[in-house]
């Protein structure tokens, strides 16, 4: 309790956490550690509104399996239209993110070392090396990357059927499935290991912040960054 | 036109499950198309305009007996001429009747994402409901004799439909009706087939010694079969040699969907047997706040 009687004021120094996730990033406040700053989560968000947006409206033209999801919609005639539409949204998202990205994605001597297999083994030991991402994290953020320019120019001539020739569509079509194979598969990747694989990680993307425990255990030399080795 | 009432359809765009009852026994049509008799007169492309309500679509000058380049959206049987150089002994002036194949195999049908957009009936027929098309275009890569065409208005495809409006109530299809020389004809497949034969057999003993019936077993065979005198040549009438349904759609659709199921199902089995083998990797404190879990 403070002098003036105000519940909590005397902790009141400075700005919240909220605040300072706002526009910074790579900071402590307090207990916390902002990730992700407000507009990193918000182009991620809006990433994943349309890449959910394309691939509902593209998996019921897919397969009629997944039928059911074109009535989401209003229809397959409205899945075709949109799903372009979607794709293209998506891709220019991706771009933006790409640029919000970049500076820290780019792959370093320690990256090399990088195991997928013995990460998936959820052991104890942990490399002290590994920064804000991991080689894996950076990996899935090219792959993503170069399956967009893939799935987006295969996507082109798919859209005005008229204006390419068939024997061009007939490659585009297999090589936009694999991109879309591709990415449903590392988007459950990523989904899992974002939530319920690894907790405290999901928090980073809404509120932005992890605490000073997750960061020390997955991202140790970020940990060291941001705290100046006072962890 | 959608699906006709009566009759049964065999297979159907996009289904998992369904068709008809398989009770009705509708043997298989086709249309016979003698071309060493056909004189080029167009009158088919008049009477198949005609009767389907289609415009009628200003012709085009290619410098040859041919009315249009090629097929239209809006002008589904066309009569294609070719002059061939047949070898030593001279030329030949080639007419053939260019219209769906109606294959019993269809590439179309099975290129297609939408349910019922393409769908074959049990006596053959392949026809396409424009309400459920998507407009997607992804039959044409499927068909190997390039017979889709798209509407300017949302892409739908259309094509010869063998008049199934016309053949439901018992009539032939309108070309045949027009045709003067006979060299159309409708009926059961098995017989048109013996015609063919029959007629092979003249041609050869007119010195056509490679004349044959064009019914590629690579699609099935077609519901339109083609008397030609040159059998050994079928490009020079503008026909594949040895056609099929194009590998990439059954790369597409034989190994791409199954190894796409696979794939996201041993995605999500995958993440589930994983959490279930290594548990969550959460973080323990153990300087400030120690003990506690995040």
């Amino acid at each position: 309790m403070s002098e003036l009687g105000i519940p909590g004021a005397s902790q009141r120094r400075g700005p919240t956490v909220m605040d300072v996730a706002r526009d910074r990033e790579d900071v402590v406040v307090g207990d916390e550690i902002v990730r992700h700053k407000l507009s990193s989560r918000i182009i991620h968000w809006t990433v994943a509104l349309f890449f959910v947006g394309a691939l509902l409206t593209g998996m019921p033209i897919w397969s009629p399996v997944f039928g059911w999801m074109a009535y989401l919609f209003g229809g397959l005639s409205v899945c075709r239209w949109l799903h372009a539409w979607l794709g293209v949204a998506f891709s220019a998202a991706t771009v933006v993110m790409f640029f919000f990205w970049l500076s820290d994605m780019r792959f370093d001597e320690n990256d090399k070392k990088f195991s997928f297999i013995d990460y998936l083994k959820f052991s104890a030991a942990e490399d002290p090396n590994v920064g804000k991402y991991n080689a894996g994290q950076k990996l899935f953020f090219w792959s993503i990357l170069f399956a967009m320019l893939l799935v987006l120019l295969t996507g082109i001539p798919l859209w005005w059927p008229k204006s390419f020739s068939w024997r061009l569509r007939q490659v585009c079509i297999v090589l936009h499935d694999v991109g879309f194979i591709y990415w449903f598969v590392a988007i459950v990747g990523h989904i899992y290991l974002g939530t319920a694989a690894e907790p405290g990680t999901f928090r980073s993307m809404t509120r932005g912040t992890v605490t000073r425990a997750w960061a020390r255990l997955h991202h140790p030399k970020w940990f060291r960054d941001v705290t100046g080795g006072r962890g | 036109m959608g699906a006709i009432q009566g009759f049964e359809i065999r297979r159907s765009s996009a289904a998992l499950r369904g068709g008809g009852t398989m009770l009705r026994q509708q043997p298989t049509v086709a249309k016979y198309i003698d071309t060493s008799i056909c004189i080029g007169c167009k009158a088919c492309e008049v009477a198949c305009q005609e009767w389907n309500d289609l415009p009628l679509v200003k012709t085009e000058q290619v410098g040859t007996y041919q009315t249009m380049p090629s097929l239209a959206p809006n002008f589904w049987n066309l009569i294609q001429f070719r002059e061939i150089d047949t070898g030593p002994h001279g030329f030949a002036w080639l007419l053939r009747k260019d219209q769906c194949m109606h294959c019993a195999d269809p590439g179309c049908l099975a290129a297609c994402p939408a349910p019922g957009a393409i769908v074959q009936y049990q006596n053959g027929i392949v026809d396409v409901d424009p309400e459920k098309c998507i407009g997607c275009g992804l039959c044409e890569p499927g068909c190997p004799f390039d017979v889709p065409r798209y509407t300017a208005r949302d892409n739908k495809m259309a094509k010869c439909t063998l008049c199934v409006d016309r053949v439901t109530v018992g009539l032939e299809p309108a070309c045949i009706k027009a045709c003067p020389t006979g060299c159309l004809q409708f009926g059961d497949k098995s017989s048109l087939l013996a015609l063919g034969a029959h007629r092979v057999k003249q041609l050869q003993d007119d010195g056509f010694a490679s004349a044959a019936v064009y019914d590629p077993p690579g699609v099935g065979g077609t519901s339109v079969i083609t008397v030609l005198k040159h059998g050994d040549h079928p490009e020079w009438y503008g026909l594949p040699k040895d056609p099929s349904v194009p590998t990439t759609v059954s790369l597409w659709k034989r190994v791409l969907h199954p190894i796409g199921f696979v794939a996201m199902a041993a995605a999500i089995f995958g993440a589930i047997g994983h959490f279930m083998a290594f548990g969550p990797k959460k973080p323990v404190d153990t300087a400030k706040d120690a003990g506690k879990e995040v």
